[in-house]
């Protein structure tokens, strides 16, 4: 069922708090104004079945097998593998009786947790971009 | 052609030629560890929807969420960047985020309905 609201983009707005999102408009539910200027926003005053439309960035689905393939690019699955082994050089290092063994152990870990960094926060947009092309250079018209 | 990809199994077997004991569920809850973290920097993308409410203000978008179009499956939402919602014709326009929320003034039927969470 579609709502009433005619033009939702200039009658609604949206905002976030924490993880709840707000949902307000200016018009009732048979599409008219009714908001002053001192009260000027309401809570939706209609149901609409799937009337609200979310984009968003999720987390990956997590895994729970050993044949399942990790939720995102495959891009990205070999900083995983760093990721996991940084963790084992650490345990390892914590539990290692020996100074030099742990030592080496935790310089391996560093080792491993930067190029986690570098897969993932320094070069992980330019792995899962998929923007290309040439750009559109729209002039302004000086006439 | 397929691309290349990395199963758990692969993985586990690049993991283990350090380390040859390493268990498997270890290994498995340290991949979640992964994603978990590696989520927070938007390699997923995905939409859902949501079925409004009269007289109900507020929308959870918590973990536990779930989207209402039939699809069952939690919302497992980091950051929102685009919201629509439905006009009189049917199509989805895209709504504006308001900023300056300190200009809210709501009625009373909207601060009643302030912790009532969307759920199927």
């Amino acid at each position: 069922m579609a709502s009433s609201i005619k033009y939702p983009d200039s009658s609604c707005v949206y905002f976030i708090e924490g993880d709840k999102l707000a949902l307000v408009t200016n018009v009732d539910s048979s599409g008219t104004q009714n908001t002053s200027l001192r009260k000027r926003w309401k809570a939706i005053q209609e149901a609409v079945t799937d009337g609200l439309l979310l984009w968003y960035h999720a987390e990956p689905n997590n895994i729970n097998s050993i044949n399942d393939v990790p939720d995102i690019d495959n891009s990205l699955h070999y900083p995983i593998v760093d990721f996991v082994k940084k963790c084992l050089y650490m345990d390892r290092a914590g539990v290692s009786p020996d100074p030099n063994a742990s030592s080496v152990a935790m310089n391996m870990a560093q080792f491993h947790e930067n190029k986690w960094n570098e897969g993932i926060k320094r070069y992980g947009m330019r792995k899962r971009d998929k923007v290309g092309g040439t750009r559109a250079i729209k002039l302004p018209n000086l006439t | 052609m397929a691309v290349h990809s990395l199963t758990v199994k692969q993985i586990l077997s690049r993991v283990r030629q350090v380390f040859p004991d390493a268990p498997e569920a270890y290994v498995i809850s340290l991949i979640n560890d992964a994603l978990t973290e590696a989520g927070m920097y938007n390699v997923k993308t995905a939409h859902a929807k949501i079925t409004t409410v009269a007289d109900q203000m507020w929308y959870d978008l918590s973990d536990e969420a779930y989207s209402s179009d039939g699809s069952a499956y939690k919302l497992d939402l980091n950051k929102i960047f685009r919201v629509y919602f439905m006009d009189s014709s049917g199509d989805y326009m895209q709504i504006p985020r308001l900023l300056d929320k300190d200009l809210l003034l709501t009625d009373i039927s909207s601060e009643s309905a302030l912790v009532s969470p969307d759920t199927k």
